[in-house]
């Protein structure tokens, strides 16, 4: 090894992004740049398949001394990124830079360029609560880990400008002077490209003045003003603005004498709660939300309110000068048609219909278009219906459940404040239409059945840590395996397998001849 | 194809005084242009599709110089082009991904070594190692030994890389036998540069045609022929190949001032072990090392009079071998052993056996290896802490983090047409319980991540049918067979469905007809909807293939209706007709759609036409957050946000804007009877007179009966 007055190592980008990106782009684009400028450069990657959404990364290494400069020496440049060892970490998602610091690439000497948007996995989306992963850790991280971090919304920066994120990208990579690239020169790189050119230098320029910390303040978002709600003041601290929306809710649900009948249920329970105000807070929630159960009637007046139709077209991108056409997939069933009969008849009704095999043939797939008028009409007439609401068997079967479930609260607050807290949240497995909402009720059921009323012989601690594992099964797992798993470990004798309702015809097997 | 390489293809034209400046896998196409090939074949796999798709694109440079090209029918068929090379003096190169791709090929190849090659015969494999890899266990140089086909493993640069493919085939001919040039993914994906030669029409090629076949007995595989060739591999070609691996220094030696220890590695993981070298500062920028190097470009078969050279003035030598068994490492044992050399080696004591040597690893195991040889002058106390502080950034990060990120594996892109179709099977599920999937190498093997879960065994490209041939017999209920259309005519066709049809296999196949081989970036198959210029002609339908093979139950669905798509697949299952089912699923690849009429509907639209924007939407007023949508979608464009209603907590779901309006969602929330929220919106761009008449006599009316 001699000594040489050159630099003893090449520095290094890696970039982290989702398939379909543009990440290939913003690699290419960053070799141009190093070329541009006579500085030996390497870029690779592992793009295996075509598909759109894994995370994928690129990893580029230039040498910051000109070829020309070299006396045909050639530096060694490697393929894979090495921990503590990257100069550039680029994501284009938070989870990614997240990914990246787990892997170790985060390290004193990296300057962190990342989004602080997300984009969920699977994984995170699919649960039947909020399965998200905690994105403050990986910003609390960020200035710990990296010696320089530079984070903001790129996804926002991209619609903005009307480009791609990896041109946004680019300029904040650049904008953080950390490589030896100008910007005279990436900004030609981006003209000689050929494609998107004008929104490519916009997003460049946005992400560049970003890096430099002169990105305009993001608009705080419009929430609106809770002072101008009426406040119950009955009600503990923590619950006066839950209450104060309940009322709102159910006023435009029903009517006043609906909202006293929410006040006058949650009034026991608050007075119960003689701790931090939690519990009512909570079962003001979902009692608001129990209360305001989505039937026909509701959805219909939602689908046809003015605000909808601005919040669609602002949605979905519409110019001004662009008519839209909004089709509703709805499909109400034998479940929902009955449900809006007085109980009795429903009952029969119901009886009758599944007798006849009228059950799937009742669910008719509709397309209704809401902005026709036959469409717009059919519905506001359904909505129109709300004063009938009182008499039908969907009605009973909600204030039914809603009883019950405020009982067992009321009883168990007279006791233990935890478990009148963990059976309150109970209700957040109550939602969705149909069988997401029957097997919702079941799983509620189930643990009611057995946790909350039950014969177990546990103390109030043990019954609130019970009810918490179960109800955090049940929405993790919503098909009901997890939640039978857990009832299982107090003794209650899991469910049988459902019965299957297609017979399958497999014929002996044919004899050879 | 999922990329145009016309811009490349002009990369291929270069000449001498020209610099090439791309991918490596450009760069070994140039190679071989640049050798004077007569053929070139293939099938296409991560790393080494782009050779396969720059060839599609470069017909007229293949023209010219008269070189055959041919996109084979499978790996089998690639290594079968190569007999070209037995009997004829012309060159000609394959490639694959390997090693499953090898495992198609091994029949072929144990033929074409066994017969011996005249004109250089060259295998490109991209050798399929760690991330983004299906079979990383398993290696091709145990290929390499089985079947005597040299292996070179070149230094990951293009000057080397393309160095080393010209050399491959004047080995092949110089020692008669087959070479495979393997390279690994990231440097299949390296963009680099070196200086252009002139390319080389072949002697014999389509613009140079032969006129007399040559017969010689001593080129069949049968006694006693197959005796002689057995003979010829040991006595023979070996001895030739090794020596003129020793004549043209294909090995190379890079001396160090640690001048008694060294390293021995493979060509592919040089760079990576200079780097591991100049972080614990024993390397410069430039590669050179303290530790001297013996770098093996030919890793089969070994040459121990180099080796001997190279061990038996050092104490101890490091074998830097990536892959398991370490056959290298055994055989330098046996070698050193043999010469009584008593050089300590290290290898795969100080480096994991299994998986790839990324850039961590291969610190940690120079480390060790220096640490525990302690060359004079390396304060190793130091070297450690150095490591642990290089290395420690890992621990602080998950302490920082807390719980690890969650996975994002790569999965069905947006709007594609395969994923409404593990939708309706998981309806069937839920009303019929479970059953076997037999599922098959494509896209549509992402059925078995989140949120579907579907799919119990995979055995191969096209083997799906084949692989349930004993499990439909021997379960109750029947079972369903996933394939590709690009599985279908790799193998499918013959191992699966006429194999299904003669032993009156009572199973479903669900072919996915979405019109291209789209894993391996939508190449061309048979029946592809849109036809490159040389395949014009063809009109090679499954539905009529399978109905020349005697199929007799077959249905077609159109994907995106998921209710039909249920019902077809809940008839074959009750139907009472004892035999082959088969569903076609239709629905294009939406790459290859959206590539197809994005610019069909820009120009439209620059042009002031009336077009129709077609997006999928959720209403977040009645949106309850249970996500039971997503649960049987997995869309990356289906997402979840958190919801304006302070009395919700949990997120609710949303469409962003990547929707190219496929509309499954709305399919789904139909055929599963799921909720109300999902919409279509239809937005009328450029729109004509008539529209906004509409438009204007809706609203009047409409804002009679509305409520804010």
């Amino acid at each position: 090894m001699t000594n040489t007055p050159y630099p003893t190592r090449p520095l290094t980008v890696l970039l982290a992004a989702l398939g379909g990106e543009g990440g290939g782009v913003l690699a290419d684009w960053l070799v141009a740049a190093a070329q541009a400028q006579d500085l030996p450069v390497q870029s690779t990657s592992i793009p295996g398949v075509a598909q759109r959404t894994g995370a994928t990364t690129y990893y580029i290494e230039i040498y910051p001394v000109p070829t020309a400069q070299l006396g045909g020496r050639r530096p060694i440049m490697a393929l894979t990124p090495s921990p503590s060892n990257i100069d550039v970490m680029a994501a284009s998602e938070l989870v990614e830079a997240g990914r990246a610091m787990q892997n170790g690439y985060i390290s004193e000497r990296t300057t962190l360029v990342a989004s602080t948007h997300r984009i969920y996995a699977t994984v995170e989306k699919m649960q039947m609560g909020d399965g998200r992963y905690d994105a403050q850790r990986i910003l609390d991280a960020a200035p710990q880990l990296a010696g320089k971090a530079v984070l903001f919304d790129m996804a926002a920066a991209t619609q903005e400008t009307g480009t791609v994120i990896s041109a946004v990208m680019f300029g904040a990579i650049i904008g953080a002077g950390t490589l030896p690239l100008t910007r005279e020169v990436c900004e030609e790189v981006i003209k000689s490209s050929g494609k998107g050119v004008a929104g490519s230098l916009r997003g460049f320029a946005a992400g560049f003045a970003a890096a430099g910390g002169m990105l305009p303040e993001a608009k705080p978002k419009t929430v609106a003003a809770p002072g101008a709600l009426p406040q119950p003041g009955d009600f503990p601290a923590a619950a006066r603005d839950i209450v104060a929306e309940g009322i709102k809710r159910l006023a435009d649900y029903q009517d006043q004498a609906y909202v006293d009948l929410y006040l006058k249920r949650l009034a026991n329970i608050a007075r119960l709660d003689t701790g931090d105000g939690k519990l009512a807070a909570e079962t003001a929630r979902y009692l608001a939300l129990w209360m305001s159960f989505e039937d026909l009637i509701r959805v219909a007046d939602l689908k046809t309110r003015k605000s909808r139709f601005a919040r669609v077209r602002e949605e979905v991108l519409a110019k001004e000068d662009e008519p839209i056409h909004i089709i509703e997939f709805l499909k109400p069933g034998l479940d929902e048609i009955s449900g809006m009969l007085p109980p009795g008849l429903s009952r029969r009704f119901h009886a009758w219909a599944t007798k006849n095999g009228l059950a799937d043939k009742l669910s008719v797939g509709m397309h209704v278009k809401t902005n026709s008028v036959f469409g717009f009409a059919l519905l506001r007439l359904t909505a129109g219906t709300r004063f009938w609401r009182r008499r039908t068997a969907r009605y009973a079967e909600e204030q039914g459940l809603i009883e019950r479930w405020l009982g067992a609260v009321e009883k168990a607050a007279a006791r233990d404040l935890k478990l009148a807290y963990e059976i309150a949240l109970t209700a957040r497995l109550v939602k969705g239409y149909s069988d997401t909402n029957k097997r919702g009720k079941a799983s509620f059921n189930r643990i009611f059945d057995h946790l909350v009323e039950g014969e177990l012989s546990l103390s109030d601690s043990e019954r609130a840590k019970a009810i918490f594992t179960a109800r955090e099964a049940a929405l993790a797992d919503p098909e009901g395996r997890g939640l039978e798993k857990t009832l299982g470990q107090h003794g209650v004798k899991p469910l049988p397998p459902r019965e299957q309702a297609i017979r399958f015809i497999k014929p002996p097997a044919a004899k050879r001849v | 194809m999922e990329r145009s390489f016309k811009k490349e293809v002009e990369l291929l034209n270069l000449g001498k005084g020209d610099t090439f400046h791309g991918e490596g896998i450009l760069a070994v196409t140039k190679a071989l242009l640049q050798s004077g090939v007569s053929y070139v074949g293939g099938y296409q796999g991560a790393p080494i599709s782009h050779l396969i798709d720059v060839l599609t694109d470069a017909r007229e440079i293949m023209d010219e110089l008269g070189v055959h090209f041919e996109a084979n029918a499978s790996e089998a068929g690639a290594a079968a082009m190569l007999g070209a090379s037995i009997n004829y003096p012309v060159r000609g190169a394959v490639t694959w991904k390997s090693t499953v791709g090898t495992n198609v090929a091994s029949d072929a190849l144990a033929n074409l070594a066994s017969s011996g090659v005249t004109g250089g015969a060259v295998i490109i494999i991209g050798e399929d190692y760690g991330e983004g890899s299906s079979i990383m266990q398993e290696r091709s140089h145990a290929f390499a030994m089985k079947s005597q086909i040299w292996l070179l493993d070149p230094r990951p640069n293009l000057p080397c890389i393309v160095n080393m493919v010209e050399k491959a085939f004047e080995l092949s001919e110089a020692s008669s036998t087959p070479v495979f040039v393997e390279l690994r993914i990231r440097a299949c994906h390296v963009h680099g540069s070196f200086e252009a030669k002139d390319n080389v029409a072949a002697k014999i090629s389509r613009n140079a045609l032969m006129t007399e076949p040559v017969f010689d007995y001593g080129r069949i595989v049968l006694p006693p022929s197959s005796y002689n060739q057995e003979k010829a591999k040991i006595e023979l070609r070996w001895p030739q190949a090794v020596e003129f691996i020793k004549r043209e220094k294909l090995n190379e030696v890079f001396e160090g001032e640690f001048s008694d220890i060294g390293i021995v590695l493979q060509g592919g993981m040089y760079n990576a072990v200079i780097r591991a070298l100049q972080q614990v500062g024993l390397a410069d920028a430039f590669g050179e090392s303290r530790v001297p190097l013996y770098v093996m470009n030919v890793t089969y078969p070994m040459i121990p009079e180099e080796l001997n050279a190279f061990c038996a003035t050092r104490r101890a030598v490091l074998v830097v071998e990536e892959g398991q068994p370490n056959f290298i490492e055994e055989a330098l044992h046996a070698i050193l052993r043999r010469a009584d050399i008593q050089t300590k080696l290290y290898g795969k004591d100080v480096l994991p056996m299994a998986g790839e040597y990324t850039g961590e690893i291969m610190l940690g195991g120079v480390t060790k290896f220096i640490e525990a040889v302690a060359p004079k002058g390396v304060d190793t106390a130091r070297l450690h802490e150095q490591f642990e502080a290089l290395t420690g950034v890992k621990k602080r990060a998950a302490e920082l983090l807390g719980a690890p990120v969650p996975n994002r594996p790569p999965g069905f892109c947006v709007g594609c047409p395969e994923r409404p179709v593990f939708s309706a099977m998981k309806l069937l599920e839920r009303e019929a319980g479970a059953y076997h999937v037999s599922a098959d190498i494509g896209c549509h093997l992402f059925s078995s991540l989140p949120p579907f879960n579907i799919g119990n065994t995979v055995l191969g490209y096209g083997l799906g049918l084949a692989s349930n041939s004993a499990i439909g017999p021997l379960f109750a209920k029947r079972s369903v067979t996933v394939m590709g259309d690009g599985g279908f005519w790799h193998n499918g066709l013959s191992s699966g469905v006429s194999n299904a049809v003669f032993n009156d296999d009572d199973g479903i196949l669900v072919i996915m007809k979405n019109g291209y081989t789209s894993a391996t970036g939508t190449q061309e198959i048979p029946s592809s909807p849109h036809q490159s210029q040389a395949h014009r002609v063809t009109d090679m339908g499954i539905e009529r293939t399978l109905t020349g093979m005697g199929v007799k139950w077959m249905k077609t669905v159109n994907n995106y209706h998921v209710t039909d798509t249920f019902n077809v697949l809940k008839e074959a299952m009750t139907s009472k007709y004892n035999g082959l089912k088969v569903i076609i699923a239709e629905g294009e690849c939406q790459l290859e759609r959206q590539r197809r009429i994005k610019p069909i509907n820009a120009e439209k639209l620059k042009r002031g036409e009336r077009v129709v924007r077609t997006r999928y939407g959720v209403d977040e007023d009645t949106c309850t957050g249970d996500h039971s949508c997503i649960r049987l979608s997995g869309c990356p464009s289906l997402t979840i946000k958190d919801s304006s209603d302070p009395l919700r907590v949990d997120p609710v779901a949303h469409v962003n804007n990547g929707c190219v309006g496929c509309g499954l969602c709305g399919e789904v929330a139909h055929a599963a009877v799921l909720c109300p929220s999902f919409f279509r919106a239809e937005i009328v761009q450029n729109a004509n007179w008539w529209d906004k008449f509409v438009e204007k006599f809706r609203a009047a009316i409409i804002g009679l009966m509305q409520p804010a």
